[in-house]
C-alpha cells in the first residue's frame, strides 16, 4: 500500500497532464526526468511512429545484417536473397532470445542457439530442432520473426513503425525528406555510402536534451570558437565565416512540421558558394570533384548542392540527425541516460583524397575524443542534474517567439538563436503523447 | 656486436624506452600539455582507431587520428578555459605493463606497452584499458614521438567523455 514515493509519482499526484507539461513559451522539467513520462514515451513515440533503422548501404550483400533499435526493441535490419533489406524484431518465437548476437556480420541464417530454431534471410522459420515434438506443419504455422508494421525507405534511409497508423513514410518526412537530399547528392552519383565505422557516445541525461539548437555554439562549443580566430581560412572557421550564429546572419531555424527540425544555412552559405568551390578546389581531389558535380548536376544545381557541404544539420523526429559529415542516432536508454550513435558518411563517385578529408572533418568534432560533441554531452548532463531542482520546475523556450514568422511554405522560420527548432520538437512530442 | 654487448644494447635500449613511455604516461595524468607537446616530433601521426584494432583511417573511422598541428590544436583547446566536458578535469592514473621492444637502430625505437587507467571525475570512476604502439626517434632533443596507437579496449560500446588525454 505505502510504496515509496517516486518522481512519477510525484508528477502523477500533482495531477499533471501532458497538456500541462508543454506550453507554447515553456515545458515542464518532469518531461525530460519522470521514469513514467518516460516509459509513456517509449510506448507512444518510439512504438508508434516512423524511426530511423539504417542505411541500405550498410548490408550490400545478400546476408549482410546490422542490429538496431526501436526504442528499446532489439531488431535487425538484413538484406534478403531478394534484395530487399528486410527489417525484423530480434527475438525468438519460442523462448524470446535474441537469434542474433553479434552486432553486425553476413550470415544466410540466424539460429537461436537456446533451442536451436533456425530462421533464414527473410525471418522466416524454416526449421525446429526434434520436430517430432511438434505437429506437422508447425514450422509454417509458426511463420516467422514478428516484423514491424511498416517497413519503408527514402533513397536508401531506411525507417520502420511498430504501429500501422502513420502517414506514407514521404508524406511523414516532408520537407524533411528534401533536406536529405543535400547528403546523398553531395555525391556526384547521388549516392552515399554508410560504413566507415561508427561513433558510439553514452551521455547521463534525457534523449531530448539532443535537440536541434543554433543558440549554444559561441558557449558549449566556446573553446572551439576561441580558435577560429587563430586561422580563419581554415576548415571549420572558412565554412563559417561571417558568423553564421548571429542573429544578423542570413541563417535560420526552421520548423518543418511532424517534429523535423532544421538549422537552415541555405542563403547564408549560397551567399558565398564561389568561394567554397573555390576552396574546394584547393584541396587534393577538388578539381575532379568539383568537376564531376558540375557534370553531373549542372553548375547552378552543383553549387546548390555542394553549398551545405552535404551537411543540411536536419533533425528528423524522434532518433535522426543529418549533420556535419554523418548520420546519427538517438537511442533513448532511460530518462537519464541516452546512447547517440555517429555513422560517418562517405561519396561514392568521388577520389579517396575527399573521404579521407571527411573521415578527418568528423572526427576533429565528432566522437568521445573530439572539441565538439563531448562538450554537447558535458552540457547535456549538467542540464539533467540541474533539473532535479524542482522549486521552479520550468524550462524556458520562447525565445524568438516575438519574431518567429510562418514562411510561404508553411515552415516557421525563426533567426537562427531562435527556439522555434525546440518548439517545433515539442509540438510534435505533445502531438503523439496526446494519443491514448 | 658480440651476444652479451648485443643484450646489454638491448637492454639499455629496453629502459630508455620504458623511462620516456613512464615520463609520457606522468605528463598526460597531471594534465602537463605543453610538456606532452613537446615529446612530439614535427612528423608524427596520434592515431586512437574506432570499433577495432586494425582499421583503413582512409576509409573508416578513429577516435583520434592527428598529426602535429591537430595535437597543437588540442593542446590549444585542453588548456583554455572553455572545454567543458575537462572542467572539471579528470584526475587521472595510469598504470603501464608489458613493454617489449619490437624494433630498434639506431634512429628508430617501435614497442608495445599496455596500460590500465582509472580516471575519476564528477563523483564517478571509470576504467580505460588499453594497448599502444610507439615509435620514438632520436633527435638532437632526444627521443620524439613518430608515432603513437592507441587501442582503447572499448572502442567499439557507447563510451563516455575521453577527452583526457589518452
Amino acid at each position: 500500500m505505502n510504496k515509496p514515493t517516486s518522481p512519477a509519482q510525484l508528477a502523477v499526484s500533482r495531477g499533471l497532464s501532458i497538456d500541462d507539461l508543454v506550453e507554447q513559451r515553456r515545458v515542464h522539467s518532469a518531461i525530460y526526468t519522470d521514469p513514467e513520462i518516460f516509459e509513456l514515451e517509449i510506448e507512444r513515440i518510439f512504438n508508434r511512429t516512423w524511426m530511423y533503422i539504417g542505411h541500405e548501404s550498410e548490408v550490400p550483400r545478400t546476408g549482410d545484417f546490422r542490429l538496431r533499435k526501436i526504442g528499446r526493441q532489439p531488431v535487425i535490419m538484413v538484406r534478403g536473397k531478394d534484395g530487399a533489406v528486410n527489417v525484423m524484431m530480434n527475438r525468438c518465437l519460442h523462448r524470446g532470445a535474441v537469434v542474433a548476437e553479434v552486432e553486425s556480420g553476413n550470415t544466410k541464417f540466424f539460429r537461436c542457439w537456446y533451442h536451436g530454431w533456425t530462421y533464414d534471410t527473410s525471418g522466416k522459420l524454416v526449421q525446429v530442432t526434434a520436430d517430432a515434438g511438434y505437429e506437422p506443419g508447425f514450422c509454417e504455422k509458426k511463420g516467422g520473426l514478428a516484423r514491424p508494421a511498416r517497413v519503408e525507405d527514402y533513397r536508401g534511409f531506411v525507417f520502420a513503425s511498430l504501429s500501422d497508423d502513420v502517414l506514407p513514410l514521404r508524406e511523414h518526412l516532408g520537407q524533411a525528406a528534401d533536406l536529405m537530399n543535400y547528403l546523398i547528392d553531395f555525391s556526384p552519383t547521388g549516392k552515399i555510402t554508410v560504413n566507415a565505422g561508427v561513433n558510439k557516445t553514452v551521455y547521463r541525461g534525457n534523449w531530448k536534451l539532443v535537440g536541434m539548437d543554433g543558440y549554444h555554439v559561441n558557449y558549449v562549443h566556446a573553446s572551439v570558437v576561441e580558435g577560429w580566430a587563430d586561422d580563419e581560412n581554415s576548415g571549420i572557421a572558412a565554412m563559417h565565416k561571417n558568423d553564421p550564429f548571429s542573429d544578423e546572419a542570413l541563417t535560420r531555424t526552421r520548423d518543418l512540421g511532424r517534429g523535423h527540425v532544421l538549422l537552415d544555412f541555405r542563403e547564408h552559405r549560397m551567399a558565398s558558394i564561389d568561394k567554397y568551390v573555390d576552396f574546394l578546389r584547393s584541396i587534393p581531389g577538388g578539381p575532379t570533384y568539383i568537376d564531376a558535380m558540375f557534370a553531373a548536376y549542372g553548375e547552378e544545381q552543383a553549387k546548390r548542392n555542394l553549398s551545405l557541404a552535404g551537411d543540411p544539420h536536419l533533425g528528423v523526429f524522434p532518433n535522426l540527425q543529418v549533420l556535419g559529415n554523418q548520420i546519427r542516432i538517438m537511442n533513448p536508454v532511460g530518462p537519464d541516460e541516452t546512447e547517440v550513435l555517429m555513422f560517418p558518411v562517405l561519396l561514392d563517385g568521388v577520389p579517396d583524397e575527399i573521404n579521407a578529408l571527411r573521415m578527418r572533418q568528423h572526427e576533429s568534432f565528432y566522437g568521445p575524443s573530439s572539441s565538439g560533441s563531448p562538450d554537447d554531452a558535458e552540457i547535456f548532463e549538467r542540464a539533467q542534474m540541474g533539473m532535479n531542482a524542482t522549486v521552479n520546475p520550468w524550462i524556458d523556450m520562447s525565445r524568438g517567439l516575438n519574431r518567429e514568422i510562418v514562411d510561404v511554405d508553411g515552415t516557421r522560420v525563426g533567426r537562427i538563436s531562435d527556439e522555434t527548432t525546440q518548439r517545433g520538437q515539442m509540438r510534435e512530442w505533445k502531438r503523439l503523447m496526446s494519443m491514448a | 656486436m658480440n651476444k652479451h654487448a648485443t643484450i646489454a644494447r638491448q637492454s639499455e635500449v629496453g629502459q630508455e624506452y620504458e623511462a620516456f613511455l613512464f615520463h609520457e604516461a606522468r605528463l598526460m595524468d597531471n594534465h602537463r600539455l605543453e610538456e606532452w607537446l613537446a615529446l612530439w616530433d614535427r612528423d608524427c601521426l596520434y592515431w586512437v582507431p574506432c570499433n577495432a584494432e586494425e582499421v583503413d583511417p582512409n576509409r573508416q573511422l578513429s577516435i583520434i587520428y592527428d598529426g602535429y598541428d591537430q595535437i597543437r590544436e588540442r593542446v590549444r583547446r585542453l588548456s583554455g578555459k572553455f572545454a567543458h566536458a575537462q572542467q572539471p578535469k579528470s584526475r587521472l592514473i595510469r598504470v603501464l605493463s608489458n613493454i617489449e621492444i619490437e624494433s630498434a637502430d639506431d634512429g628508430t625505437i617501435t614497442g608495445h606497452s599496455t596500460f590500465v587507467l582509472g580516471e575519476v571525475r564528477l563523483n564517478r570512476q571509470v576504467t580505460w584499458f588499453g594497448r599502444n604502439e610507439h615509435t620514438l626517434v632520436r633527435t638532437e632533443e632526444g627521443l620524439r614521438i613518430r608515432r603513437k596507437k592507441v587501442f582503447v579496449l572499448n572502442n567499439d560500446t557507447p563510451m563516455p567523455n575521453m577527452t583526457f588525454l589518452i
